[in-house]
């Protein structure tokens, strides 16, 4: 079975690094960049499946600066088979709607059976990218995943996607997208010998050239949105440090709520 | 002048949800902004005439599509295909959606779809210069950053509580539009439905969140927390850590991970406020943290922290709450 | 022009790579949740940790000095040196069993021959074999090449006999390579050859195991050799050659014990400083105190010192550096006393809790001096940086 996993690196949530450039764009040298954290639970999923299989690849589809074969790394460390880098300067700036059209494009000249993609990112959190390959792959979106389960013998899926009220069991055949949430699980520490072995794993790397697709049309110049401004959040203002007894603590919880028109 | 369109959701009951009021009330005010653009609810599924009519308690006019295929398919894709070519007929300029699942959901097909732009997440809208600009919190909550559309056509996806919802002066009209054109892509059927074991409060939109974290010991702590909650009105939260531990299920788990929310007031009993749950609350209006460990991350952004034993503080809460409502 | 430094073989500004810091993240982990609660008791008990050495081998650490066609991991200095540091920040006596096995198989990565190696390298790179260096004789310590031991010819054998001293995990090893001297006559630093020694063997026996200081598990004993025959197949290198390879073996080896002092050093500090953090006294934390902030600074700098000069030492030996005996010293002499001062002053930023076991930094100090006297003293440290800088003697 082949698995594609898409994986966007974005900086790193715990350096408190992340700014952006004048002109509105991730400054991306003043952060290191990690696996985004949604992707591993996904990426995980898909190594246990191909375990369980006892044979398959798992193949990492990034649109990235050319740097991301550092983050990439990790990725082929947990056991992903290989990776594919679609980067070229002109992609920098790149919204959702170019990021979908060239992951969509990238896509085209993959085989595989399942695609596999977090739900969102840690870095925009926007979860429109996944539906929107979909869309233009004609793929089956199964969304919101809390399980997923193949069955290559009759080249269908389930996944038991996340609701409101429980979940809605859904299947579609193969090839099929789905987005995946933590609930699939926790991702494992690569070991020694996968850390070791994943400098040698193949990352082969493609352009805007090899999609066909104008590099004008995506990238900053391409963008359909932009930022027009940024500062940082309001202070909350100083913390009232409570140290009383358990009554008199509680009084005065119920004053402040009071206070604040909460209750 | 922009036309605003508002994509109405349909709870698992056919009634709208509380989200999609707070959408509706939110495009009005951009509207407003925008020197009195028009303003449309849509709503699409396979009965939606009951969301339909509560949608048009806050927006002037809503069109309806019946597309019985959402009866027993995954809606999103659906939807966003009846809305793509609603779009097409009728050249809005706006498109606001929710941004929960389902929201998202829609609203990333039909970017694909129609090649518009999307601001996702909004925590505010508003209309400056003829388009919408909205707000955004990003980087874990480190930077706030507006953005507005390059071209005149878009997508917003708003985050829940971005403003109260507030019906309209009167009740505007309902329109049924009848679902045009094949279906393209492959629809996903449901072959089942599993409800939820615990009939959790949702956590998503409510207006209190009474939270538990590492130091509630167990699933037997979360009895204390529920109680808090009831006695509040709100809902019950967890953070990773509860969750991995099996003490409460990942529907409840607010953080990086987990879901983001915006309470009123966030109560949090035995939580650090480490910086992959911090990013799941921090916009919470009001923010009490009870906690053994006066050094807690939490201090630094709380507005009151309790030092002292969470069971204690707990019940000694529960208590002066129940004197008041006597 | 003279060159200012020599550091200059290595690729680029220097920083761990993205699999530099996943390697010793995994290590550190492991290190933290099963190492970290056994440290205590195996010095108290002094006995061999076989659940560390399992441990260590089921999580392929023990693979990494090996190459890759042998079973091992190819990994170079630097890795094996993080996962020896790593363990050593938990336990140093865990953190040896890596160092040990590096040590005692480099000569035979050396000098051995292809077969030799594809005898010897998989057992040894799954953990299921341990490997012991044996040059140190009682009356040949810091001069190495006045050995005793004598290895005669006999047929398609050698017959070993004599005695070697304080040789780390000698008693539990399955492979002891042994310096022994072939020629007697010849010039001091060609009589000696090297041979591994497949134990059990007759002739072979351990005839006491140390009571020591530090490093209490790590068994540390006597081998005597009573017409031990071993197969002229088991040496290694040609004959003679027996003290170049000690040496360049000891030039690769040194980083590994520096791996361990900053380990230790390490492990002190935090211990030292989480102790600053929570003890008060005359009203406030006594890390805020000048006189202990004072310490815990220095500490903290003097350990970060040794780190970043062993990990370019590391780099430098890797990349062909030709002063690599300069880098190997000076690495191992600056970690080594960096690991006492910092030990020492560990315990006595915990006062009178730093003297009881009931605390880690006395053992962490008992810890730390061995690795100012074994793989050469800091005296013979200093002697191969002052040969290098001076060179040769008019």
């Amino acid at each position: 079975m082949r698995i594609v996993v898409l994986t966007k690196p974005v900086p790193d949530p715990a350096s408190g690094g992340e700014r952006l450039l004048p002109d509105g764009r991730l400054d991306r040298a003043n952060s290191p960049a990690v696996v985004n954290g949604n992707d591993e639970y996904v990426l995980e999923k898909a190594l246990k499946l191909i375990e369980a299989a006892g044979e398959g690849e798992v193949i990492l589809l990034t649109m990235a600066p050319e740097s991301a074969p550092e983050t990439m790394r990790k990725a082929l460390a947990m056991g992903a088979t290989r990776g594919v880098l679609v980067t070229d300067p002109a992609i920098a700036g790149s919204d959702a709607v170019a990021t979908t059209r060239i992951l969509a494009a990238a896509l085209k000249t993959l085989d595989f059976d399942l695609v596999f993609a977090g739900v969102d990112t840690s870095d925009g959190t926007a979860g429109v990218v996944a539906p929107g390959v979909a869309a233009l792959t004609g793929l089956p979106y199964l969304s919101y995943a809390a399980s997923v389960d193949p069955d290559e013998a009759a080249r269908k899926v389930r996944v038991k996607r996340i609701t409101a009220d429980g979940y809605e069991v859904l299947e579609a055949p193969m090839p099929a997208l789905i987005s995946g949430t933590q609930a699939l699980g926790e991702p494992r520490y690569p070991s020694l010998k996968g850390i070791m072995a994943a400098r040698s794993k193949e990352i082969t790397t493609m352009s805007l050239t090899d999609l066909g697709i104008d590099g004008t049309s995506v990238g900053l110049d391409g963008a359909t949105t932009k930022v027009v401004d940024s500062r940082p959040p309001e202070a909350r203002g100083a913390t009232k440090v409570v140290r009383d007894a358990p009554d008199e603590a509680a009084r005065q919880i119920v004053a402040l709520l009071a206070e604040r028109r909460i209750i | 002048m922009a036309g605003i369109w508002v994509h109405g959701e349909s709870a698992a009951d056919g009634s709208l949800t509380k989200l999609s009021t707070e959408v509706a009330t939110l495009a009005r005010s951009v509207a407003e902004q925008l020197g009195g653009a028009e303003v449309t609810g849509v709503v699409i599924g396979s009965d939606p005439a009951a969301a339909a009519e509560e949608l048009a308690t806050f927006v002037p006019k809503v069109l309806t599509v019946k597309e019985p295929t959402i009866a027993d398919n995954a809606a999103g894709m659906i939807v966003a295909q009846r809305l793509a070519a609603l779009v097409e007929a009728n050249d809005p300029d706006i498109v606001m959606t929710g941004a929960g699942p389902e929201g998202r959901d829609v609203a990333g097909a039909l970017s694909a779809l129609t090649g518009w732009g999307v601001l996702a997440n909004a925590t505010a809208v508003r209309g400056d210069g003829g388009g919408a600009v909205a707000t955004h919190s990003v980087f874990g909550g480190k930077l706030i950053t507006e953005s507005g559309l390059t071209g005149s056509k878009g997508i917003v996806t708003v985050r829940p509580n971005a403003v109260t919802a507030e019906p309209a002066g009167s009740a505007g009209t309902v329109e049924e539009v009848a679902a045009t054109g094949e279906l393209q892509q492959p629809a996903v059927p449901i072959v089942d439905r599993l409800e939820a074991e615990t009939a959790a409060a949702k956590i998503d939109d409510a207006r209190i969140i009474v939270a538990g974290g590492r130091g509630v010991g167990g699933s037997d702590g979360f009895g204390l927390i529920q109680e808090l909650a009831d006695a509040l009105g709100g809902a019950v939260g967890a953070t990773r850590a509860a969750v991995d531990s099996g003490w409460i299920p990942y529907s409840q788990q607010i953080g990086q991970t987990g879901k983001i929310v915006k309470p009123q007031l966030y109560l949090a009993m035995g939580i650090s406020g480490a910086i992959q749950h911090k990013v799941g609350m921090q916009t919470a209006s009001t923010i009490i943290a009870v906690n053994r460990d006066p050094d807690a991350p939490i201090a630094d952004f709380a507005d009151m922290i309790v030092i002292g034993d969470l069971v204690e503080v707990g019940n000694a809460l529960l208590a002066e709450l129940r004197a008041r409502s006597g | 022009m003279r060159a200012v430094t020599t550091a200059s073989r290595a690729q680029g500004p220097f920083r761990l790579t993205d699999e530099h810091q996943m390697l010793r993240d995994a290590v550190r982990v492991l290190a933290d949740d099963r190492v970290a609660p056994r440290a205590a008791e195996i010095d108290k008990t002094g006995e061999f940790p076989e659940d560390m050495r399992r441990l260590l081998a089921d999580h392929d650490i023990l693979a990494l000095p090996f190459p890759t066609e042998h079973g091992g991991l190819g990994g170079e200095l630097l890795s094996i040196c993080l996962a020896v540091e790593q363990l050593s920040r938990a336990c140093a006596t865990t953190g040896l069993i890596l160092a040990v096995q590096e040590l005692g198989s480099l000569p035979i990565t050396l000098a051995g021959t292809d077969e030799q190696k594809e005898r010897w390298f998989p057992g040894l790179a799954s953990g299921e074999q341990l490997i012991a260096f044996a040059l140190t004789e009682p009356e040949a310590g810091s001069d190495a090449a006045a050995a005793r031991t004598t290895a005669k010819r006999d047929g398609d054998d050698y017959v070993i006999d004599g005695s070697k001293r304080f040789i780390s995990q000698g008693s539990v090893a399955d492979l002891v390579v042994v310096f022994a001297v072939t020629d007697p006559e010849a010039p001091r630093h060609q009589r000696l050859s090297a041979f591994v020694v497949e134990v059990p063997s007759d002739g072979f026996a351990v005839t006491r195991v140390e009571h020591k200081m530090g490093i209490r598990g790590s068994p540390t004993a006597e081998l005597a050799f009573t017409d031990l025959r071993v197969p002229a197949a088991n040496r290694l290198g040609e004959e003679g050659e027996g003290w170049s390879i000690a040496m360049r073996t000891l030039d690769r080896s040194r980083p590994g014990i520096a791996a361990q002092a900053v380990g230790i050093a390490q492990g002190a500090l935090e211990a030292a400083t989480a102790y600053a953090r929570d003890r008060k006294q005359f009203g406030q934390r006594i890390g805020d105190f000048q006189l202990v902030g004072g310490m815990l600074a220095d500490m903290d700098a003097q350990t970060e010192a040794a780190r970043q000069l062993l990990y370019k030492a590391c780099v430098e030996i890797d990349a062909g550096a030709p002063d690599a005996s300069r880098w190997s010293a000076m690495c191992k002499l600056v970690a080594g006393d960096a690991a006492m001062r910092v030990t020492t002053d560990a315990v006595q930023v915990l006062g009178g809790y730093g003297y009881i076991d009931e605390f880690p930094v006395e053992r962490m100090m008992r810890d730390a001096k061995i690795t100012q006297l074994y793989e050469g003293t800091q005296q013979i440290q200093r002697l191969v940086i002052a040969r290098t800088l001076l060179g040769k003697a008019d």
